[in-house]
């Protein structure tokens, strides 16, 4: 497959009126790798955590090569990943790490409303950027977990290499990073497919684009500047 | 079955190896290449193969050498740090005070011997198992003494039920206390109490021995507060989600999904 992340002028790509690209191939590319090696590695890893989930692993051909998929997704989950924020059209990844670090007074405002609209009440909150308070939070998470499931899975998968009192510690991380990304995976796929009000946005990150609508109501001053730049180039 | 014990009375050992022979041939295990690693200590660490070897230190006080031996093996422990990490419930504790690793479950993720304060069990890379001493335990149930007690020739292992052979063991220390004043119990308090344990001639330091092992913090946080915890946080979040499509549902929201998405304006 041709890695082909080359958009110059996102906004000169807009041909319906009705839409507004919300993300680019390189951003939907390394969601879905991530998304995909994530669920992988959660299926194969699980079978390691629990005598409960390792009947599962016979779908696969057994425990053993289950811990050899493991391995193998694992290179795929960091490298690939990793490689977006450096070939291709990066910027889009870079603009993301700088937005979810930035965590605004509107930010927190959204989360603490967030949980009404959760539940498919109304929340009420300023206007959000391109990524709201609850989407920094989730990508927080996905960061933090990455990096480290990904430093104390090399602990592990190089054990010999490190002392155990390192190797000890690398389990309750690796775990820890697991937990907290599988419970905010379960929480982002209600809100995209099951959430009636967020699902929209699941258009964006499957053919970029999502409806003007969509974009002004859940991500006005985010839309706004697009507009803006529209206007002015 | 009575809790057993094992007591390896080092002041009797004479480092002859025989215990080491013993058990490789109960539990044919065949001979691996050695080579000198320190005075006659020809065996470094425990293999997948090898679950008994004596270790050698050689001390020097007053311009006098004393050979400080060890017969190396499985402790054994009460409160196993290894039956604790195991992955796949494949290690048990028998009655007896023995730790046994079942074959059948064992997946090789080697959780045990990173957690195991003496690095006792091995795998073996070819079938991705972890082997250790078993302390004879089918010797045992059937009324025999482990094999490398059995070939012990200066008595320096005995076996026998824990309560009688710890008080022998504590007479025994108070005698060799006489001649090495620095004589000390190592397993009678040491992870719960261990099923084999030593008359050391010195402090355990000396025989690179921790002076206290313990089940490793990182694995008390792990398997009983992460893991359930985390358990219960992911449950939490499905029972939210569940919470959710119900909310949604009841409120009509997937009817007027398609037309009032949009009416939902913040600014």
């Amino acid at each position: 497959m041709a890695i082909n992340t080359q958009i110059k002028n996102p906004a000169q790509k807009q041909i319906d009126p009705n839409k507004v690209l919300r993300f680019t191939k390189g951003e939907r590319l390394s969601h879905w790798v991530h998304a995909i090696a994530f669920f992988v590695l959660l299926f194969t890893g699980l079978g390691v955590l629990s005598t409960f989930f390792q009947p599962a692993m016979l779908g696969v051909g057994g425990i053993q090569v289950a811990r050899l998929i493991h391995r193998g997704v694992a290179v795929v989950f960091v490298v690939v990943v990793g490689l977006m924020f450096f070939v291709g059209n990066p910027r889009y990844h870079w603009e993301w790490l700088k937005s979810v670090f930035n965590f605004t007074r509107a930010d927190l405002q959204h989360v603490t409303a967030f949980p009404k609209e959760f539940f498919g009440a109304h929340g009420t909150y300023p206007p959000q950027d391109k990524y709201n308070g609850g989407e920094k939070i989730n990508s927080l998470i996905t960061i933090f977990g990455s990096v480290f499931i990904t430093l104390s899975g090399m602990v592990m998968w190089f054990a010999t290499s490190f002392p155990p009192g390192l190797v000890r510690w690398a389990y309750p991380v690796h775990d820890l990073s697991m937990i907290m990304m599988t419970a905010a995976t379960i929480g982002h796929m209600y809100l995209c497919l099951l959430h009636p009000d967020s699902n929209p946005a699941l258009a964006g990150m499957i053919n970029g684009y999502v409806s003007t609508k969509f974009a002004r109501s859940h991500h006005a001053k985010w839309y706004d500047r697009v507009k803006d730049e529209q206007n002015n180039s | 079955m009575t809790r057993k014990m094992v007591f390896v009375d080092t002041s009797k050992c004479t480092g002859c190896k025989a215990c080491d022979v013993a058990c490789k041939e109960w539990n044919e295990l065949p001979a691996e290449k050695t080579h000198l690693i320190t005075s006659y200590q020809t065996q470094k660490d425990f293999t997948p193969k090898t679950w008994t070897y004596m270790t050698f230190i050689e001390k020097y006080e007053n311009q006098k050498m004393n050979f400080l031996m060890r017969k190396a093996q499985c402790f054994h422990c009460a409160e196993a740090a290894c039956l604790k990490a195991c992955s796949s419930n494949a290690i048990s504790k028998t009655d007896s005070g023995y730790v046994v690793i079942d074959h059948d479950k064992c997946i090789g993720c080697g959780y045990c011997e990173e957690n195991c304060p003496f690095g006792v069990p091995k795998a073996d890379q070819a079938n991705k198992k972890y082997y250790k001493c078993t302390g004879c335990i089918e010797r045992v149930e059937n009324n025999l003494k482990p094999a490398c007690v059995h070939t012990c020739q200066p008595g320096a292992l005995e076996f026998g039920e824990r309560v009688v052979l710890l008080g022998q063991a504590k007479k025994r220390l108070t005698e060799v206390q006489k001649t090495n004043p620095k004589a000390q119990i190592y397993g009678e308090k040491e992870m719960g109490g261990t099923t084999f344990l030593y008359l050391l001639l010195d402090r355990p330091e000396v025989y690179g021995l921790p002076a206290n092992p313990t089940i490793p913090l990182s694995l008390t946080l792990w398997k009983d507060v992460i893991q359930p915890v985390g358990g219960i946080a992911v449950g939490g979040a499905g029972a939210a989600v569940a919470v959710g499509v119900l909310a949604n549902l009841l409120r009509g929201n997937y009817r007027s999904s398609e037309d009032d998405s949009n009416n939902h304006a913040n600014s």
